[in-house]
């Protein structure tokens, strides 16, 4: 079982490997680079949601923050961009943090309430302080990754690995933490907080930390998105950002590793596949065919794409995630 | 000696005292019954001895020091386990993941321990560990479960999702033991059984406290028997001297007459 793992993750890695010099189209390329940064946000977001059982409707706010600092850290001060980066992380965990605190108290629809609040405040921040931000224009001319042996990261190929390579990592990470003990407890936590807490789980210790680790990824991810695009707005911290994370998740599968990977990489081809439908219709359709596919997955199957393959498999034991 | 006590504890919820001024010891070793009729308040005293709920005033001691106060986890860490009237198990999660849960060592330094801990470990996942198995096994024998032992919490017949709650309660290593009816809606069968295993968990040396409106089964398990009456404690003593005291007897016949 463990042997027919091994063999099968080292064909993945292979295969994730070789993918983008076998498909040379810059434009599915580019598409690769995006289901990898989406990968690492909505898997984050899995962990304070799927995982947990927070209501987090605020990542984007993370996935923003990450970016503004990343990119303004660069821009202003001349940081290095691969530092930038995990800075940008840093700061979206201390935002995390911060935001874990309500979520001592809140829950359910009034958590997301307040997480969606706190974005909100953050977009309009990001809107206003012109001096700083350029509001709605946003920032431009964000520096690349710097290169080195040779290699620049600035094309489509090249960054293809940077952002394999982090998703590779953020996906360790994940799956060493959700497998834990302090994974069992969040899980826990999430079944039932009263038994949780009468098990000797301090669930406000565990819900800070979630949220602090959560937020480290998404503003991660929102990092090097900034230096992959190279241009970022304050849409990065809009509600449809944070959409975009529960989709992908819900429909590969809430509480699951794999879920989100599947759904990320699913709906950034599926909408990119709409772009041309909306420009013969000339309406945001993309939103529509969202909503639509998560009442499908919500009425239809629960559990998402990983739910289905875990009842074909006819396994009922697990978390639900692959083993 | 007294290893669990309260004195003179009373809550009120807003305007509604469920319990008044009740003071009562549970001896180390012993099984403790604790009967009353419906809404008595029994619920709300193994809430509060749990640390689930705060005294309005009195105290609760444990081993010499004032629990009254802290969260229940806390109290749970000191050695206080439960069950609950309407089981809490973990739906989602395996029956050994229950128990694993409840068996991890949280230490003083809290969950960033636990994170970091997890990129340092050979099995990768705390559900393979060897050592934590093994231990995890055991207590689900010890109440008959290991059957079940990677079934989904969520699928298990009613009888023993109540019996995986007592094993996950054991799996904290407590001293104490607070249990809130642990056989209602099973069969006889399935009572009698309960009564075993509830008994062997006592021979272990932990000290029980056992809500039970089946009167089988408290009269059969308890060393002594404290009641419940709207609140206040009417009576307490051996259980066949508290079952025939006339205050006893009124309380329930007086409690139906009302229904
Ligand atoms: N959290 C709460 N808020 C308000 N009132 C409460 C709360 N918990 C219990 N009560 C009230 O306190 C009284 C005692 O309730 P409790 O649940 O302790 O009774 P009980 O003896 O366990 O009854 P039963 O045999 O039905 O389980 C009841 O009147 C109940 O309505
Ligand atoms: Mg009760």
């Amino acid at each position: 079982m463990a042997a027919k793992q091994k063999i099968w993750a080292g064909l993945g890695l292979v295969a994730c490997l070789a993918l983008p010099l076998i498909i040379t189209d810059r434009y599915i390329q580019h598409l690769l680079v995006m289901s990898l940064i989406f990968v690492i946000f909505s898997s984050s977001w899995n962990l304070i949601t799927g995982y947990s059982g927070q209501l987090n409707m605020g990542h984007a706010a993370f996935f923003g923050i990450g970016a503004y600092a990343s990119a303004l850290l660069a821009l202003k001060l001349g940081v290095s961009p691969w530092i930038g980066m995990f800075l940008g992380g840093l700061l979206a965990a201390a935002a995390g943090f911060l935001l874990g605190i309500p979520a001592l108290r809140l829950s359910g629809p009034y958590l997301a309430i307040t997480t969606i609040g706190f974005a909100e405040i953050l977009r309009l921040v990001a809107m206003n302080w012109v001096d700083l931000t350029r509001g709605s224009l946003g920032l431009y001319g964000i520096p690349p990754l710097p290169g080195f042996w040779g290699i620049r990261f600035t094309s489509e190929l090249t960054f293809y690995y940077v952002a394999l390579a982090a998703a590779a990592w953020a996906l360790f990470c994940f799956r060493r933490i959700t497998r834990s003990e302090f994974g069992l407890s969040l899980q826990a936590m999430r079944e039932d907080e009263i038994g949780a807490e009468s098990i000797g789980i301090g669930t406000n210790r565990y819900k800070l930390t979630v949220f602090t680790i959560s937020a480290f990824f998404g503003g991660f991810a929102g990092a090097l998105l900034a230096h992959y695009q190279r241009l970022i707005s304050p849409d990065m911290l809009s509600l449809g950002e944070t959409f975009q994370a529960l989709t992908m998740t819900m429909i590969g599968g809430l509480g699951t590793l794999t879920g989100p990977v599947i759904g990320a990489v699913l709906l950034t081809f599926l909408s990119e596949g709409l772009r041309f439908v909306e420009d013969a219709v000339k309406m945001d359709v993309r939103l529509i065919i969202y909503g639509g596919l998560l009442i499908v997955t919500i009425l239809f199957m629960r559990g998402g794409i990983m739910g289905l393959w875990e009842r074909w498999r006819g396994r009922s034991a697990g978390d639900g995630e692959e083993a | 000696m007294a290893i669990l006590e309260t004195k003179h504890v009373t809550k009120n919820f807003g305007g509604l005292t469920a319990l008044q001024d009740v003071s009562f010891a549970l001896e180390k070793g012993e099984v403790m019954g604790l009967i009353g009729p419906n809404g008595a308040g029994k619920t709300t005293l193994i809430n509060i001895l749990s640390g689930a709920f705060h005294p309005s005033e009195g105290k609760v001691i444990y081993q010499g020091e004032d629990i009254s106060r802290l969260k229940a986890n806390l109290v749970n860490e000191r050695g206080i386990a439960r069950t609950f009237q309407v089981v809490r198990i973990f739906k989602r999660l395996t029956v050994l993941e229950n128990v694993l849960t409840a068996m991890v060592d949280r230490g003083k330094d809290g969950p960033w321990r636990l994170v970091w801990g997890s990129f340092f470990r050979r099995a990768c996942a705390f559900n393979q560990d060897r050592d934590a198995c093994a231990t995890a096994d055991g207590l689900l024998a010890s109440v008959g479960l290991l059957d079940y032992r990677d079934e989904r919490a969520e699928n298990l017949p009613y009888a023993m999702s109540k019996r995986l709650e007592i094993a996950r309660a054991l799996a904290t290593r407590p001293k104490v033991l607070l249990l809130d009816e642990p056989s209602s809606g099973l069969n006889p069968a399935e009572q009698n059984e309960q009564i075993k295993i509830i008994r062997q968990i006592n021979e272990q040396g932990i000290s029980i406290l056992i809500i039970e409106h089946v009167m089988k089964v408290i009269m059969d398990i308890s060393h002594r028997l404290i009641v419940l009456h709207y609140g206040e404690k009417i009576a307490e003593g051996e259980p066949e001297a508290v079952y025939n005291d006339p205050l006893v007897v009124e309380a329930y016949l007086g409690g139906e007459g009302n229904a």
